[in-house]
């Protein structure tokens, strides 16, 4: 103990340099041969979609931009950011009950995950659509005020606000979970630190523990934004006029079935592309302070292609 | 400056401080030692309130708190804290931010100083403890003797009274030590305040004036550093340092 040595401490963390090594990428021939396997069934595939008379794609090119179909693409766009918005506002609030030390909060938080994650969506949907044979009125009554604000309920309950409720209640569910496991994933060390800097409870979970905790919250939070995209399309069962429906309008007209279901499929294969454009931004946003980064799609290629790596942060 | 009076601590029925007493004044630096589970981090941790104490009263700086009657009000441990600066083991830097962020994070959200002067003063708090050329970096790419010095630099951001460490270099590759034990050392010849547990002998010799020695919840010595770590007069404390002479 007494006479441990140290040699040219507090410098040795300085860089080592050495000979420049001259890398040369190996070569894997098996891997083209894979490669061109598989390329060669793309094509094939893309083949017969394309000269498949059957899929009639200048109808499709058509119906693609029809003001109808615009109009259920605007639809869906809407209650995808509505429902993920105030869902995950909502699902935040819930984490936040849930962590919190008050017993009765942890209970309410807990029966609302359990309850609105037991129940299919489709079935939410169908009962707040009718929620007015349950419930005729709606009315605010404050204590010694007195009713301050009533409607009867069938003109609060249109098929939009039916579809937003389900949806958000429903997505608020599942984001308090995820909100939560990201939350508990931050380890007390940080906690203690930012208190012993005399940071308030508030100060201290969305200045250090929320934004370290967006980094496990976002992969899992990214894939329900684009899975809640397409859970949108549940919506046509009760008459909203989204992507889904309104091709759904078209096709129950001119019986041109495939070619509008493509128009539908084109339209979400685009939107949830773009999604996923961003969900790889936010998340190298997040990334911040971590070696090992998510990679973008165009690093794998240039890796399989054996260029040369440029040198992440370290 | 700082003084404690029948501090007692339970975990549960486990009683982790049994009635601890001591002073540590103005520029002086006081190293805590003592055998593992003895309550050394418990206590440290009871002085800035990351654990609350049961009994007795802790007066820091120009706050006195009082434990035992009813619970603590917020603003009183706010304020005591305000008075300490502390340095975990484990540095627990803030990774998703720089080294100046996260040593002008809570100057500029606690105490509202403009962030301007928070980084000129950081600038001249890291140069001190030999970060600034590694001021951008995040905490993943720095060794961790680089870490704890920065840690050091964020605790000194807050100016306060007396620094409290909890065995800042048992996290540490044995190289390292030395660098992160020769600021602390400087911060002692510049007159901080220091409550530091330790198992660095010679540097615990070297730096402090007093040396309080626990066990069991006890302090059971207490006196000149270099006597007790030196020539103690009680049994337990011998022992103790006759295990850490073994090595
Ligand atoms: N949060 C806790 N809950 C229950 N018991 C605890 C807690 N923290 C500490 N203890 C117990 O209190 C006693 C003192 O622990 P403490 O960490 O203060 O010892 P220490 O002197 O710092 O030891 P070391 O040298 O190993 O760090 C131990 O018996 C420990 O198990
Ligand atoms: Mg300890």
């Amino acid at each position: 103990m007494s006479n441990r040595a140290f040699t040219n401490a507090g410098s040795n963390a300085g860089m080592t340099t050495s000979e420049p090594l001259i890398v040369v990428p190996l070569k894997h021939y098996g891997r083209w041969c894979w490669a061109a396997l598989t390329l060669l069934l793309a094509v094939a595939a893309m083949n017969s979609i394309v000269n498949n008379a059957n899929f009639e794609w200048s109808l499709v090119a058509h119906y693609l931009t029809s003001a109808t179909v615009l109009a259920g693409v605007w639809m869906t766009i809407k209650l995808t950011v509505l429902s993920l918005l105030l869902g995950f506002a909502g699902g935040a609030v819930l984490a936040l009950m849930r962590l919190s030390s008050n017993p009765v909060l942890v209970a309410v938080s807990w029966t609302y995950t359990w309850l609105f994650r037991a129940v299919p969506l489709l079935v939410q949907l169908f009962l707040w659509y009718n929620v007015a044979a349950l419930y005729p009125h709606l009315a605010i009554n404050l204590p010694w005020v007195g009713l301050v604000w009533s409607a009867p309920m069938n003109s609060i309950i249109s098929p939009f606000s039916a579809a937003v409720l389900a949806l958000v209640l429903h997505q608020a569910a599942y984001a308090a979970e995820i909100i939560r496991a990201g939350i508990l994933g931050i380890g007390s060390g940080q906690n203690e630190a930012a208190k012993a800097l005399g940071f308030d409870r508030w100060q201290t979970m969305s200045r250090i523990v929320l934004p370290q905790a967006m980094r496990t919250i976002l992969p899992p939070a990214g894939n329900e934004v684009i899975g809640q995209l397409k859970t949108t399309a549940v919506v046509s069962v009760i008459a909203l006029q989204d992507l889904l429906y309104s091709v759904q309008i078209i096709y129950q007209r001119t019986y041109e079935v495939i070619p509008l279901l493509m128009v539908a499929t084109l339209w979400y294969i685009a939107m949830t592309s773009v999604l996923s454009i961003g969900q790889y931004i936010v998340e190298r946003h997040f990334g911040r302070g971590v070696a090992a980064q998510g990679r973008a799609p165009w690093e794998y290629v240039n890796d399989f292609l054996g260029f040369k790596q440029k040198r992440g942060k370290i | 400056m700082i003084e404690v009076r029948n501090l007692k601590k339970k975990f549960g029925d486990h009683t982790v401080l049994e009635s601890i007493d001591f002073q540590v004044s103005k520029g002086e630096v006081v190293c805590l030692v003592g055998a593992s589970g003895s309550g050394k981090t418990t206590l440290l941790r009871c002085l800035n309130l990351l654990e609350m104490p049961d009994e007795g009263s802790i007066t820091i700086g120009a706050k006195t708190l009082k434990f035992g009657g009813g619970s603590v009000r917020r603003n009183d441990i706010k304020e005591l804290r305000r008075f300490s600066g502390m340095v975990f083991q484990s540095f627990n830097l803030f990774p998703h931010k720089t080294v100046m962020e996260n040593i002008i994070e809570a100057p500029i959200i606690v105490q509202s100083r403009p962030k301007a002067v928070a980084i000129e003063e950081g600038k001249i708090l890291l140069s001190k403890v030999g970060m600034l050329e590694h001021q951008d970096k995040y905490p993943d790419a720095l060794s961790g003797g680089q870490q704890q010095r920065a840690a050091i630099a964020r605790a000194l951001m807050m100016k306060p009274e007396v620094m409290l460490f909890d065995e800042p270099t048992s996290a540490l590759d044995p190289q390292l030590v030395r660098e992160v034990l020769k600021v602390i050392e400087g911060l002692a010849k510049e007159g901080q305040t220091m409550v530091i547990v330790t198992h660095e002998m010679n540097f615990a010799r070297r730096v402090s004036s007093k040396a309080l020695f626990m066990d069991k919840g006890f302090i059971v010595e207490s006196g000149k550093a270099a006597e007790v770590l030196t020539n103690p007069k009680e049994a337990s404390t011998r022992e103790f340092l006759a295990l850490l002479d073994d090595d």
